[in-house]
Formats: C-alpha cells, structure tokens, sequence
C-alpha cells in the first residue's frame, strides 16, 4: 500500500494511527482491536468489514510499531 | 434514546435505520457498471455543467489534499488530480467498494496516476485524521447517507482551518412550472429510462424519491452552521434542480 496514503489514515472508530500488516493485508487499529482487510490494493475501513482482534494481537502489532 | 427515530427514509419508503445503508448498498452494487452512461442519459449531459461549476469554484491549488467523498465513479477526482499536482493528493472515499472499482479501473485507463488514493470509508465515520484536507466535496452523496448531521460534523472535522466542503446535491427546483415538468420527468420517465438502458427500473425510481426526501436549500445550509461550519451559501443551477452548497472552517 502506497505510504503517502497509510499517512493520512485513521482508524474510522478511534482516530488513531494504523499499522499496516502486509502479509496478511490488513490494517491494524491498536486501541480499537480492530483489523481493517485491504481488498485487491483498496483499504476497507468500514467497522462492519473488520475483523475483531484479541488484546494479545493488539499488543503484537503495538510493539511492531513502537 | 427512545425518543429517536428508529426509521428513515428511503426514497418514499420508511426503513429501520440500519436497513438504508444496506438498501443504498444494493442500489448502487446494481447501477456502478451503466454509472456513467446513465448520468449522461438522464441529465442529459447536464451534470458535466453542474460538476464542472463546482470545480471552477472549488479554488483549488498545485499542493492541496483533496477529499472526494462519494466519488464514486471518479468525476470529480479527474479534473482535481490535474490542478492539484505532483505534490498534491486526491482522496476518492466512497462507502461502495463496486463504484470504487470501476472509478479506479477508469481513472487509471485514463492515465490518473500517482497522486490519487482510493478508500472505502463511511461518511458518517470517515478513517482520515483532523485537519487534513484544503477541500473536501461530497456530489451526489449527502442524499444517500443515514445520519446527514453526523457526516456534516465529520467532514467539518477533517478540513484543516481555511478548508472548504462542497456539496453538490439535487435540491427543490425554485419555478413552480418547471417543478411539474421536473416531477413528470422524475416519476414517469426517468424510470422507463433506468429500464430500458440499466435494466433496473427500481433503483432509478429510488433515485427520484431519494432527491423529493432529500433537504431543500435553506434547510441544509442550517444544517451545514449546526454541524460546526463558521459559513454556509449556497447557489442553485438550473432552476434548482441541483443545488452547490459551500462551507468554511475557520
């Protein structure tokens, strides 16, 4: 996914920063435990659409960004 | 909450409030392949004029951020790629993944590269942080969302101070003959034409009783001060049939 876009997105249900999950294509809301899925290059952010994560995923992805 | 509606409106039909985002859904699933054809058709070319205007008044710059919110198809997000830049961005937001798609498989075949970004992002939660963008426009949208207050609030949220929301949107057409002529258009054949041309009778009946539900002039100009907007105007195009309103963030 493009960084200039990643840049000026938020998850739609906390106003946080995302991190981005290539592998598995998904953008990831830490304080939402929200993960967001990227469909064929275009960031879904619709909380209908992602995927609840557990607190322990969370943390996961939250070291990964720190 | 109890004293809250529980319904809205779709087109003429009362729906369960989380029934009108699925509805609208499946509404424009069935038309994102005949769009643009049928925009041409119904308006009869007209609705070039109207975005054209928009983006003449728009005063957009090399550099801007750009949000396109329902851009859909892509339209607008053409003609402000080209003003804004190199070092500009345009946002395409729109809820509807089908329109998305064929408005970047367009833009693309068109050559717009490189400074246009594609989102799906509700309206009334949109995923961009506060004060981002120099302009944002909603055409042809604002009539499909549930909560228009909250989706007025949200888009006031990401302009940066100085940014202007454009809405351009069908409103009350102002000359009580031309309003008969307009109906009898609306009702009797706008659909015939939907069938016809989309195979899809239904949602262009949606579409004329969505713009009949939709908020007149006045009314969403005080709608657009309550959200937060420091100042509101607007201007009608042909006779009112569609209306450009325009608000600031100081």
């Amino acid at each position: 996914m493009d960084p200039k876009l990643l840049e000026i997105l938020v998850c739609p249900v906390s106003k946080t920063k995302l991190v981005f999950d290539k592998e598995q294509q998904e953008l990831i809301s830490t304080s939402a435990n929200l993960a967001y899925p990227i469909r064929d290059g275009i960031p879904i952010l619709l909380e209908d659409e992602a995927r609840q994560i557990s607190a322990e995923e969370a943390e996961k992805y939250r070291k990964q960004k720190a | 909450m109890s004293d809250k509606k529980s319904t809205i409106d779709f087109g003429f039909t009362e729906v369960p409030l989380e029934e009108k985002v699925k509805r609208v859904k499946g509404v424009f699933d069935s038309v994102a392949g005949n769009y643009d054809i049928m925009n041409d058709v119904m308006s009869m070319g007209v609705h070039r004029l109207w975005k054209r205007q928009t983006i003449d008044l728009s005063g957009v710059r090399p550099g801007h951020k750009v949000l396109d919110l329902a851009g859909g198809t892509g339209d607008l997000t053409k003609a402000f790629a080209k003003r804004v830049g190199k070092s500009g961005q345009v946002v395409l937001a729109d809820i509807n993944e089908s329109m998305v798609r064929v408005g970047r498989d367009r833009l693309i075949n068109e050559g717009i590269i490189g400074n246009v970004e594609y989102t799906i992002t509700n309206a009334e939660a949109l995923a961009f942080p506060d004060n981002t963008f120099d302009l944002a426009t909603i055409a042809f949208g604002l009539r499909n969302v549930t909560n228009k207050d909250k989706a007025l609030a949200e888009l006031y949220r990401v302009l940066k101070p100085g940014g202007q929301l454009m809405i351009l949107e069908f409103s009350k057409v102002t000359n009580p003959a031309f309003a008969k002529l307009y109906d009898f258009y609306s009702f009797n054949i706008l659909p015939k034409m939907g069938k016809v041309i989309a195979d899809d009778e239904e949602s262009y009946q949606y579409l004329a009783e969505s713009i009949r539900m939709h908020p007149d002039q006045e009314t969403l100009k005080q709608m657009m001060l309550d959200a937060g907007f420091d100042k509101a105007e607007y201007l009608n195009m042909t006779q009112g049939i569609v209306a450009l309103h325009r608000g600031w963030k100081y």
